[in-house]
Parts: structure tokens; C-alpha cells; sequence
């Protein structure tokens, strides 16, 4: 008996769009988040500002929840998670594990949006040290700063008078095995960079990096401003190690432009880690059936063609789930995926009621 | 030259609260000992064993690794037996103080690790060729291989892994061996002497004779131990969080000695191998400028431990110019960690750690450890005049542990004459 | 042809390699020279596993302890040669990859490449080919190399000489002085040698000489040093010879 209902695993920007669209076409949403509150990582991250446009992440992602909770056609189920799933596309049994118990779904047709992970930053291959120097942060570290308005040294408190990224970190790394580039982090780490400048006029800011991926409207959006109006200090050239020295950290590097090394005092530095198929993906794809690429992440079947269909026909796959995307990607696959499971869901109804 | 900064530095920074982390097998690189068992499988070489008792050690990615006891046979270095006879007879020393036999062989040449890196008067053929005749002749006496230098067992990962990768070099090292006579072999794991230290460590505090406590020690890991094959290095989750190698450190403080840190940990000596020899002007430079003072100036160590013999020769020879130019009074001494294992054993400092062949000055070091050098050099001084009187006569291991014509520290006048040559 | 006398190093490389492998000091050679001796570069069996791609990053510079004190990039030459940059690779096999204290922390790079290993490979090259960047960086090493081959150990206490080793200060003279005596005066029983690091078995010694023949390191030897290499062959062709092994093969 096919199912006219939608499964949709995870709560964050792409799974709560998905369930908008899904709802929006007029079929039944069944969306299943692990966490207590839905949001994902902007909200469980604590991010201050989205890149791009800078719009404050609790607002935005508070409307897109918004437009799910309180909808009739959205089944919301918190604190849950897939524990198991049998059927074919159309007609798919799956087995969610709930606060009460284990609860039976049946759906026509699933979208995965259970997101990345952030790079732990020990497994770096350069030596940062965030395991050991409190000053040392990733961007996640910092956005729970910055929301907070408050961005000061952990180690004592004083305000800072010299912060650094450096981007990178755990991608484009053939030791590490995350050969790819983690897509957002420049834009981030720029964006952080304004937030810091604005937040402290006194603090210089530098960024060192190996190339700057700024891809359209963020190179005018973000890019510019951050040097021209912020005067971050963009300097090429990917730092080796940061050590103590007294209650500072020392930056070491080349600033390849200028062909030389350097060797800079810093108060705080953190570290662009880029994004790694989350544990929740990495689980569905495995109780699903679905093929992964090398990284751990979500093989989209048709690459750029089709960037929602995964190798099982039914299950569709929205946001970093996939491999490192940003938000516009996120929201536009979210979409595609929520048009193509319907449309799948419809064939399958419609074939049914033609035999029947 | 870097960019100087002049900011002022306060205190230290306060301990971290992120908690604990741990690299896992899943993150290793390649797994080169099941691509070594399969080649064995195939008939492509000889894997010898790792022979029982033997300890298991911790490498970077959380991989176990096997190190023996005893049983081994001593690979060792020129560069130590040659100019700092003390750390190889530290070693030894060791060995026989735990009672774990060991075979010091004459069918053992240099690695040429040294020559190759220094000039390249060779090739991958040649080094490849060099490392498997050692080991062929180490399994020809049944023991096995542990490597004194740090160089030369970095080197000779970087061969296995060649020889693992490359079948033409594997079959023409294979041919050569074959004309002597000797198969062709690789030890399960390449182990070098600071990993046997490292295991054996709490054993050797349980002999110590003199109190560390106000000993301060800052540790220089050899650039070739844990830069090259990185994952194949000695990582220990209790020690500097397991973010950096284990090596010497580990052991420093199971001896209750300080180990204190300093911001050039990661540099390298500046050992060279070329510029050693014929250009030392940067070795010098170097080793006294990114190593000795900022270790001076940061952490004002007693004495600086590493595990090299580069690194040894490297810190140890670089002060003396610096010091005549510069005025500088103190020096760092240097020590192997193997020898200040050994004093820490009650090791004679010049029968067994023959402390005479450092530059750097060490006798505030062994004041401050407890030990009465000026009575143990007239005891040494003693020795050389009967060897003197006997030509062809050696001193033996036991000469090496006679008993101390006085008891340590107690308070014999010394004589004159040393004292004039400062006791030396 | 006699090689001429050097007025001072020159990074540009004026030296010429013959088909019979001498040096001759002159005109800088043609491009189909220096292609030459990039692709002999690129045909060791370990440079594929040495280069991939180079981003720039200079990671490889920032850990580098030359790049403190010579005008030396491990990045510009990784960079030079995934370019295919001909003649920039020529002009470093003649000066740069000398300044490399091979400690090998430029194995950080993230892409995987081995900046040290490459100059390595450059360096047999330019041993090979008898460059002349590679006999004088070389000047005064051939003792070094006189003693490793014909001891089986690199270095030896008899070495430690004040002339030789004028900055190591006092030391240098006390071991020189005392050497014999000291040198018995240590217990293990390999290393009561002067002339060698430990004592080295004949046998042993002559696995070692065959090894370099049969590998062709001492033809490299004769491109470097034809004097060293003629007394290096005499006493290497006796033991041979003496313990039946065939010259020839």
C-alpha cells in the first residue's frame, strides 16, 4: 500500500525547508529530528550571523521553524531517531526510536538532511594545539562568542588586541584524506572577521590562507568590505604551528607573497575547520542502503544534474549530508528534494490507483 | 628572517578545559605491516617476528607496536660510537643493569644515512641495499635490530616503505643480498633504542639511585624519529595530551625530573649533515638561536635531553662559539636521555656515560644531581694511568661498575692537579 | 678536459655535463641539456611518491630551518618542479637544493609532497652529471666519504681534530690529545677503535663495496672526485677479488 507521506531526517535548514515544501505541495511531512529543539547546527552550534547577508541565525532560523510548527501537515517528532527501514520507494516501512519507545512510519518517499559534522581539530596535520591552549578556537568556538556579543581570550578574559584564522583546517589535506574544500569557510572566517572588527575597533584581525574561495556575490558582499571598510589583513600563506610563549600564542608561517618566513604573536587564533559527514549521516546511509563517496558523505546519483537524488530511488538527500554546502545550496536542494519526493510519491499513488 | 615582534609576555596560560582527545586507527594513513605481512605471504621476503617478552607501545594513530625486551641486536651509530662514546655504553649499560642480553655485533655497517643526506654519493638502490644487509645479518644471528640513531631509523622506514611500494627496488635489493649469500628480510617493526627506553622507563625508575625532582630538563625530539612515517612514533595519551610524541619525555618523568616547555619544541637542531661538516657557521646559528637561548631564556633548563645522535652533536658542539663571542656564561648541557637514565642509575659519568667527550659544560649539572664528579674523574684519571701502563689493556664492564673508592658525596679533598684544569 | 678554477659560486650554473660526464666551466648549456636532466628528475622510481600538486601554501618554508638562513624555499622548488619550469629546476640543481639541511619537517605539506625527498633526487643528479654546484658544495667532503667507504663507518674519533673542528672549543684538542687512551678506556668491546666508529668485520666491509658496485654508486663517486675514486676502487676491487665475488655484474 503506498504510502502519500514524506519522511523527512533531521531538523535543521534543510530538512525544516524540505518540510515547508513538502507541506506547500500539499502531502504529509513526517519530520524526525534526534535533538530536543529543531534548528540544527545554526542553533545547536550557536551561530551569530549567517553567511551570507549577515542576518542573525536564532532569527532566521526561528522563522523557518515557524513556518513548520503549527502546520497541520507537518508531523514534527523530537528526540528521535531511524533506528531501521525495509520497502521500496512508494511504500517504506522505517522504524523511529522514540522517548517512548520504537514507532513504526510508513512513507512514500525520504529526504535525508542529517547535515556534517565540524573537523575535530586534533586530528589536524599542522600543530594548532586546541587541545592545549585554551586561546586556540574553531569557528564554532567563536560564533558562540560572537552571539553572545562578548569575544574575549578564555584564558583570562582580557579582551583581545590581535586575532588570526587560519583556514583550512582539515580540508584540502591528502594525510588527513579530506582532499575536497570545505566550500564555507573562507566566507565564514571573513564573516567572523567583520563581526570582531565591528564588535572590537581595536582589535587587529588577520587571515592566512592558502587561496580565497569567495565564489559570487561573496567576493563584493563579504570579501571587500572585510579589507576595505573592516581592514582585515589578508595574508597568503597557511600557518605551521602556534606555540605559547608567555601568556600569548606564537603563530608560526610563510607569507608566501612576500617570500619569507614570519613569526607573529597572537591572542587568539582560530581555526576554519572544515565540515565531515555528520555521525547521523553516516548512520542513515548505512540503514538505508545509500551510496557514500570516499568521505563519507552522501553520492548524489547524477552529480550536478540531479543534486538530490541518491542511488536509491525514493530517498532523496538535502544540504551538507551530501558533501560541504552553503546555505543558498542547502535551501535550493531542499526544495528540489521536497518537489522530486512528491512527484515520486504521486507516480506511485497514481500507478497504484490504476491497478486497483 | 622572521618578522621581530616586541610584545611583552606575562605569565603562563591557564590549563585547558576542552577535554580529552584521541586520534584513532580510522584516521591512520596506510596500514604498511598488513601490506608487509601480504608480500611475505606472496614469498616476496622474510618477516622476522618480534620475539617474546616485548612490550606494547602506543603509536600516533592509537596502533600498537611491538618493542623487545631483549634478544636484540644493536644497531649502532657512528656518529655516537665516534664522537660521543657515552651514549652508545649508556645503552649497553642499560641493557646489562636490567639484565636484558643483547648482541653488539661487528657485522654491522654505518646506515650511510649520514653520507647520503649530506651528499648524495648515492642512491635508493645503494640505502636500500645498506639497511637490508644489516638486518639480513641481524636475522642471520637469530636477534633483533635496534636502532641507535634517530636518523638512521627514520631512514630506514622511509626504505621500507620504498621497498613496500616498489617491486623493481625490492627484486634488485633481492639479487644483490642474493649474491652474498643472505636472504632478504625486514624486522616486523623498526625500533629504535628510545623506544626501548621508553618501555622499559618505570623499570629503570624503580633502580634509580639519586632524587630529580629539582632537576629541570626541556626535550629535543629528533626531527627524523617522529617526522618521517609519522604515524610509526611513540604517542602516549598521558603525555603532553598525546597531541605530541611521547619519546623522552615519557621517560623524563617517570624519572620524577620537570620537564618544562619552549616555544621552538617542533624546530630542528640544525644538525645538517652537510653543514655539520663543512658548514657549520648554519648549524651553529641555528642550534644556538632557535634552540639553546630560547630554551635559556624560556625555560632555564639543567640540562636539554634528546635521543639523537645529530641532535646531540648538534647542541651540544654549537654553544662553545657562541659562548667566546658572545661573553655568555652558562651552557645547556646536553645529555642523551639514555645517559641521564644511567646517571640516574648510579652510572659512573665517565667510565659509563664518558662525559668527558661533551663541549658544553655539564658539572653544575651532576653537582646538582647529587653526584661528586671530582672524585669520579680521579677514579676515571686512576683508570687511564693503569691503561697507560698496559698498552693493548681495555677497560672492561666490570672495571665500569667497580666500586667508588669513596662513597658518593662524601668529602674527599681533591687533588690539586684536577682542580687546576677544573677537575677535568 | 681539465675543469677550470672557480672564481666563486655562481647559483646560475655555469657548468656543462659531457656525454663522458665531466664538468667543463663555460657557456651555460643548452635547454636540451637541462631537459635532460629534468626528466632524469622525474625517472627515479621515488618521485611519484614525492610530488603530487603544490598549492602554495608554504607550510614546508614555515617549518623549514634553512629558509631561516639561506635565501632557500622548499616551496619555490617543489613549485618549480610541478611546473615542468625547465630552467628554474636547473638553475636550483646548481645552487639551492645544496642548502637543505635534509631533517625532512617539510613532510607537514598537506598535499603530501616531500620537498626534501625531491632535492634529494635533484642532488643525485647533479652528483650523476658531475655539476658543478655539486663538486663545490661537496669541497672538502671527500674525506667524509673516503672514510665511509672504506671503513663502513661515516665518521671516526680520530676525526675530532682542532683543525678540523676549531669552534667546538677545548674539547676538540683534550680528545685529540688523549685519543688513544681514551679510547680504551670505554667498556663495550666493538669500539676500542681509533680509525673506525666500531670495529667493522672484513666480510661486512666487503658485502658493503659490493653493494655500491653493483648499484653503480661508485661511478657516481668518479663523476665527483676522479682521485677519491680511483683509491676508493683499488682498495674496493682487492677485496672483491679476494673474496671471489665477479666484478663484472
Amino acid at each position: 500500500m503506498p504510502s502519500e507521506s514524506i519522511l523527512i531526517i533531521g531538523g535543521g535548514p534543510a530538512g525544516l525547508e524540505a518540510a515547508r515544501g513538502v507541506a506547500d505541495l500539499g502531502y504529509k511531512a513526517i519530520l524526525v529530528e534526534k535533538r530536543g529543539q529543531l534548528g540544527g547546527t545554526p542553533i545547536s552550534a550557536n551561530y551569530a550571523a549567517l553567511t551570507h547577508g549577515m542576518r542573525d541565525a536564532s532569527e532566521v532560523m526561528a522563522e523557518i521553524v515557524a513556518a513548520v510548527s503549527g502546520n497541520p501537515l507537518v508531523d514534527i517528532r523530537l528526540n528521535a531517531t531511524v533506528t531501521g527501514s525495509s520497502g521500496a520507494a512508494g511504500d517504506f516501512r522505517v522504524t523511529l526510536q522514540e522517548n517512548e519507545g520504537p514507532a513504526p512510519v510508513e512513507a512514500g518517499a525520504i529526504i535525508v538532511a542529517t547535515g556534517f559534522d565540524h573537523f575535530d581539530p586534533g586530528r589536524a596535520t599542522q600543530q594548532y594545539g586546541y587541545y592545549e591552549y585554551d586561546d586556540v578556537l574553531t569557528l564554532q568556538d567563536a560564533e558562540a562568542m560572537l552571539k553572545e556579543k562578548k569575544f574575549v581570550k578564555p584564558s583570562n578574559g582580557q579582551v583581545p588586541e590581535r586575532v588570526c584564522f587560519i583556514q583550512c583546517v582539515g580540508s584540502r589535506d591528502r594525510q588527513i584524506g579530506n582532499e575536497y574544500c570545505s566550500k564555507v569557510c573562507c566566507g565564514i572566517a571573513s564573516k567572523q572577521a567583520i563581526e570582531i572588527r565591528q564588535l572590537l575597533p581595536q582589535c587587529k584581525v588577520f587571515i592566512f590562507y592558502i587561496d580565497m574561495r569567495m565564489y559570487g556575490y561573496w567576493e563584493n558582499e563579504i570579501y571587500w568590505p572585510a579589507q576595505e571598510k573592516y581592514k582585515v589583513q589578508y595574508i597568503r600563506g597557511v600557518i605551521s604551528e602556534i606555540v605559547r610563549k608567555g601568556d600569548r600564542l606564537m603563530i608560526r608561517g610563510e607569507d608566501t607573497t612576500m617570500n619569507r618566513p614570519m613569526e607573529v604573536a597572537m591572542d587568539i587564533v582560530i581555526l576554519s575547520v572544515g565540515m565531515e559527514p555528520s555521525k547521523g549521516t553516516k548512520e542513515i546511509a548505512r540503514i538505508l542502503g545509500l551510496a557514500q563517496n570516499k568521505y563519507g558523505f552522501i553520492d548524489p546519483a547524477h552529480g550536478s544534474l540531479d543534486t538530490v537524488s541518491t542511488s536509491v530511488e525514493g530517498v532523496f538527500v538535502a544540504g551538507a549530508a551530501a558533501g560541504p554546502k552553503d546555505l543558498d545550496d542547502t535551501m535550493g536542494m531542499a526544495g528540489a528534494a521536497a518537489m522530486k519526493a512528491a512527484g515520486l510519491v504521486r507516480k506511485k499513488a497514481s500507478v497504484a490507483a490504476g491497478r486497483s | 628572517m622572521p618578522i621581530p615582534i616586541n610584545i611583552p609576555v606575562k605569565g603562563p596560560a591557564a590549563p585547558t578545559k576542552k577535554g580529552e582527545f584521541r586520534r584513532t586507527p580510522d584516521d591512520a594513513p596506510e596500514d604498511l605491516k598488513a601490506k608487509m605481512l601480504e608480500l611475505e605471504a606472496k614469498g616476496e621476503w622474510i618477516v622476522q617476528r618480534v620475539p617474546e617478552p616485548y612490550v606494547e607501545v602506543q603509536t600516533k594513530y592509537g596502533k600498537p607496536k611491538k618493542i623487545p625486551l631483549q634478544h636484540t641486536w644493536h644497531h649502532k651509530s657512528c656518529g655516537q660510537c665516534g664522537h660521543i662514546p657515552g651514549y652508545s655504553t649508556s645503552i649497553f649499560w642499560l641493557h646489562r643493569k636490567l639484565g636484558l642480553e643483547y648482541n653488539d655485533p661487528r657485522d654491522q655497517t654505518s646506515c650511510t644515512a649520514w653520507n647520503y643526506y649530506a651528499s648524495a654519493t648515492s642512491n635508493s638502490a645503494a640505502q636500500a641495499g645498506v639497511a637490508m644487509r644489516n638486518f639480513a645479518a641481524a636475522y642471520e644471528t637469530g636477534y633483533f635490530p635496534q636502532i641507535h640513531c634517530a636518523t638512521s631509523y627514520g631512514h630506514y622506514k622511509e626504505v621500507r616503505s620504498e621497498l613496500i611500494h616498489h617491486k623493481e627496488l625490492r627484486d634488485q635489493v633481492r639479487e644483490i643480498l642474493k649474491k652474498m649469500g643472505k636472504p632478504l628480510v625486514i624486522p616486523e617493526e623498526i625500533v629504535h633504542y628510545s623506544e626501548w627506553v621508553y618501555a622499559v622507563r618505570h623499570e629503570i625508575a624503580k633502580r634509580q639511585v639519586l632524587d630529580l625532582s629539582q632537576i629541570t630538563v626541556t626535550v629535543h625530539p629528533a626531527c627524523h624519529y617522529y617526522k618521517l612515517v609519522s604515524e610509526d612514533a611513540i604517542y602516549d595519551p598521558d603525555v603532553y595530551g598525546g597531541q605530541r610524541t611521547a619519546i623522552v619525555t615519557g621517560v623524563v618523568e617517570a624519572l620524577g625530573a620537570k620537564v618544562a616547555d619552549y616555544s621552538t619544541w617542533f624546530d630542528c637542531c640544525g644538525f645538517g649533515f652537510r653543514h655539520i661538516l663543512v658548514q657549520r657557521d648554519f648549524t651553529r646559528s641555528f642550534a644556538v638561536q632557535r634552540k639553546i637561548e630560547v630554551m635559556r631564556d624560556e625555560a632555564n633548563p639543567d640540562v636539554t635531553l634528546t635521543h639523537d645522535t645529530g641532535c646531540v652533536t648538534t647542541l651540544d658542539k654549537s654553544q662553545f662559539a657562541a659562548q667566546a663571542h658572545k661573553g655568555v656564561t652558562a651552557a645547556i648541557p646536553v645529555l642523551s636521555e639514555a645517559q641521564f637514565a644511567a646517571l640516574a642509575m648510579g652510572a659512573h659519568p665517565y667510565r659509563v656515560c664518558q662525559l668527558h667527550w661533551h663541549s658544553a659544560d655539564y658539572h653544575p649539572l651532576l653537582e646538582k644531581m647529587g653526584i661528586d664528579w671530582r672524585e669520579r674523574w680521579r677514579e676515571f684519571e686512576d683508570d687511564l694511568e693503569r691503561l697507560k701502563k698496559d698498552p693493548g689493556a681495555v677497560m672492561t664492564w666490570d672495571d665500569a661498575d667497580a666500586a667508588p673508592t669513596q662513597a658518593f658525596g662524601a668529602g674527599t679533598r681533591p687533588h690539586p692537579a684536577h682542580l687546576a684544569h677544573g677537575g677535568r | 678536459m681539465a675543469t677550470g678554477t672557480g672564481t666563486g659560486a655562481s647559483s646560475a650554473g655555469l657548468a656543462r655535463a659531457t656525454s663522458g660526464g665531466r664538468v667543463e666551466r663555460g657557456a651555460e648549456p643548452p635547454f636540451e641539456e637541462k631537459l635532460r636532466l629534468f626528466n632524469e628528475v622525474k625517472a627515479d622510481l621515488r618521485f611519484s611518491d614525492y610530488l603530487y600538486g603544490c598549492y602554495e601554501c608554504g607550510i614546508c618554508v614555515a617549518v623549514c630551518p634553512s629558509a631561516r638562513f639561506y635565501d632557500f624555499s622548499p616551496r619555490r622548488i617543489a613549485q618549480a618542479v610541478a611546473r615542468e619550469d625547465v630552467e628554474l629546476v636547473y638553475e636550483q640543481m646548481n645552487g639551492e637544493v645544496w642548502e637543505c639541511s635534509q631533517c625532512f619537517s617539510c613532510l607537514v605539506c598537506p598535499r603530501k609532497n616531500n620537498p626534501g625527498g625531491i632535492i634529494t633526487i635533484m642532488r643525485e643528479v647533479a652528483v650523476k652529471n658531475g655539476l658543478h654546484s655539486a663538486k663545490e658544495a661537496l669541497e672538502g667532503y671527500s674525506r667524509i666519504i673516503y672514510k665511509i667507504m672504506s671503513t663502513g663507518t661515516q665518521v671516526s674519533p680520530d676525526m675530532i681534530r682542532p683543525d678540523a673542528f676549531p669552534d667546538w672549543g677545548p674539547t676538540a684538542k683534550e680528545t685529540a690529545d688523549n685519543l688513544e687512551v681514551w679510547r680504551r678506556a670505554m667498556p663495550p668491546d666493538t669500539m676500542h677503535t681509533t680509525s673506525s666508529s666500531w670495529e667493522v668485520d672484513d666480510k661486512t666491509l666487503t658485502e658493503l663495496y659490493l653493494i655500491w658496485h653493483l648499484t653503480g654508486v661508485l661511478d657516481m663517486i668518479k663523476t665527483l672526485d676522479e682521485s677519491l675514486h680511483m683509491i676508493l676502487v683499488d682498495v674496493m676491487e682487492e677485496k672483491l677479488e679476494e673474496a671471489g665475488y665477479p666484478l663484472s655484474g
